[in-house]
């Protein structure tokens, strides 16, 4: 599969993803975003954790007038439906039900919007319908670019909805001048992380130094060493009091994979998190503080050596 | 016998410690108690639960499809690579069409626009579903998904089917479940017909806003749900809103809330549950409080 991966913009775009949930995935997408537009770069975060964004809300901004996210329904035009049944024979998630001579009843939110139904409808009778999935948020301020995307709470296409949010931020990047794009994945490694990862040029897997972080981790470096992607881990909560930090690390170096950061537990990064600001912003100085601002040195610098 | 989901709109916020605590009580109250982990991507629970001490039942789950490229046969018209909903049909170097595996849905459009018949859809791996003895006497069934796999909802559907069913014939009391997180398809396979849902949230705005989104959820389908608010402590205002709002605006009963404790995570580390790592920390004792309290009001 590497080798279909093409860049599909010039930007260079980092996902910061994870495995586990709850590692501190926003938190260093965040504070990424802000630390290298503070030093001049011209950044566009991306929230593509479709389920449970939280980048606007670690950034203290409130979404408004987002556009409307819809996939394709079927919609069955009964006077044209003959009852023939093969667009329920096609149906790959068997969204639509009826008997022969009968006009199919749609199960919306089965519908994945694959348009099969309409290819294999000899009369023309199913017409585009189409159904709201979410919402992809863009929001300005200086130097940072910002969108999310949010799925519609009871709809469960998450690949789709994370697609979509992948597709509006290229198009961004695409007609407007940025020097990095900071996509934020949600967590787990199934098709709605893949589909930003896919775009990436470097994956940061933010994790614990607990059994549970260790674990998922090994599963995050499969999935990017699949697509072909380089990828470097974050150690968040490095010293966490009884934690696994010496296991963490050598788990690294069996993998192959850099350290690039230990952010250290720290109630600053607390205090920030509950305010919605980002910490290297609010209190550079403090001991996670610090360990953030290296980390966004060192992109800096790569981003300037062009080794993104 | 009473179905419980444990879940949350944010990640990490303490689902598997409150599952693995509410399993380990039952039991060692003499309650027969069945466990299972739908976090496909992130199995976690049987690791908390200190690992499997007996491989019961292992298969392979196929309840996916990939489409396949005859290389032979494909004449680089890109019909399949324009239809494709999810970006999945990708023009190759060689110039013909190829597959990105890991996010082909199975859905088969791109085999019925394809003119020249090269297009094939074929039944894949779509994860693995172990059964294990814990340490606590009691099973868990645990699921994997395969990677960038999609279709997580019908694995977590084989895998609530197949726990109910064991649970049954052992005449359990209680199916505990521990969901992924986020709303999207696992958490609502994971939700729909449960007998309660156990909300897990944390007192910060981030997870706030992703416990309001899973709340719509749950409504939608009808569940009965009480939260538990973790990790409190640090902000007493903040906490008490929250615990206000849940109540009487989302109308979710309280279960508890537990401290943020030191232990709890020496605990992971040692993979045990913290009610059986040191019964006394402070978090334990709120762990226990909740259980009681699920215990006798749900059960």
């Amino acid at each position: 599969m590497k080798e279909l991966r093409k860049k599909p913009v010039e930007t260079p775009i980092i996902a910061v993803t994870g495995g586990k949930g709850g590692t501190g995935k926003s938190t260093v997408a965040v504070n990424l975003a802000a630390g290298l537009s503070a030093r001049g770069l011209k950044v566009m975060l991306v929230d593509v954790d479709v389920d449970g964004p939280s980048c606007a809300t670690l950034l203290g901004v409130r979404l408004e007038g987002g556009e409307e996210v819809k996939t394709f329904v079927p919609k069955i035009e009964a006077s044209k439906c003959t009852g023939c049944r093969r667009c329920v024979e096609i149906c790959p998630e068997h969204a639509l039900v009826g008997l022969q001579g009968q006009v199919p009843k749609l199960f919306e939110e089965l519908c994945s919007g694959c348009k099969a139904c309409q290819l294999v409808c000899e009369p023309k009778a199913i017409e585009n319908g189409w159904k709201k999935i979410g919402n992809i948020y863009t929001h300005r301020t200086n130097g940072l670019g910002l969108i999310v995307g949010e799925l519609r709470p009871t709809e469960p296409r998450s690949p789709v909805m994370a697609r979509a949010t992948v597709m509006k931020a290229l198009e961004e990047l695409k007609t407007h001048k940025y020097d990095v794009a900071i996509l934020d994945t949600a967590p787990g490694v199934h098709n709605a992380v893949a589909q930003p990862l896919w775009v990436a040029d470097l994956a940061l897997a933010v994790t614990e130094p607990t059994p549970l972080g260790t674990h998922d981790l090994n599963f995050i470096l499969d999935l990017a060493r699949e697509l072909g992607l380089p990828a470097e881990v974050v150690l968040n909560k490095a010293d966490i009091p009884g934690g696994l930090r010496e296991e963490a690390l050598r788990l690294a170096r069996e993998r192959g994979v850099e350290v690039v950061a230990e952010i250290p537990l720290d109630t600053e990064l607390l205090r920030s998190y509950m305010a919605g600001e980002p910490l290297v912003k609010v209190n550079p100085a403090s001991p996670a503080g610090r360990a953030l601002g290296a980390l966004i040195q060192k992109i800096e610098s790569r981003l300037k050596g062009g080794e993104v | 016998m009473k179905e419980i989901v444990v879940a949350s709109g944010k990640g990490g916020v303490g689902k598997t410690t409150v599952a693995s605590s509410l399993a380990v009580y039952l039991a060692k109250n003499g309650k027969r108690v069945y466990t299972a982990d739908v976090d496909v991507d992130a199995p976690d629970l049987l690791l908390a639960l200190g690992g499997g001490k007996e491989t019961l039942f292992s298969m392979e789950v196929q309840a996916s499809k990939k489409a396949k490229v005859d290389q032979e046969k494909c004449v680089g018209c890109w019909r399949c690579v324009e239809i494709c909903p999810f970006g999945a049909m990708l023009k190759s170097p060689s110039g013909k069409a190829a597959v990105a595996t890991l996010m082909c849905e199975g859905c088969g459009v791109c085999k019925l626009v394809c003119p020249a018949d090269a297009i094939t859809v074929e039944k894949a791996e779509t994860g693995r579903i172990t059964i294990e003895r814990t340490k606590y006497g009691f099973e868990c069934v645990t699921g994997k998904l395969k990677l960038g796999e999609h279709n997580s909802g019908l694995l977590v559907s084989h895998i609530r089917n197949l726990a109910r069913r064991k649970a049954q014939d052992a005449g359990c009391k209680a199916v505990i479940v521990d969901a992924a997180p986020g709303i999207g398809c696992p958490v609502i396979a994971s939700v729909t017909g449960a007998d309660y849902v156990i909300a897990v949230t944390e007192p910060t705005p981030a997870a706030k806003r992703n416990f309001e989104r899973l709340s719509r959820v749950v409504k939608h389908f009808q569940v009965p749900a009480g939260v538990v608010i973790n990790m409190a402590g640090y902000s007493k205002d903040f906490e008490s809103a929250l615990r206000k709002w849940a109540v009487g605006e989302l109308g979710f009963q309280f279960l508890g809330e537990v401290p943020v404790d030191r232990e709890v995570v020496k605990a992971l580390v040692q993979m045990k549950p913290i009610i059986d790592f040191n019964p006394e920390a402070e978090a334990s004792k709120a762990l226990l409080e909740i259980a009681k309290r699920v215990e006798s009001e749900v059960l």
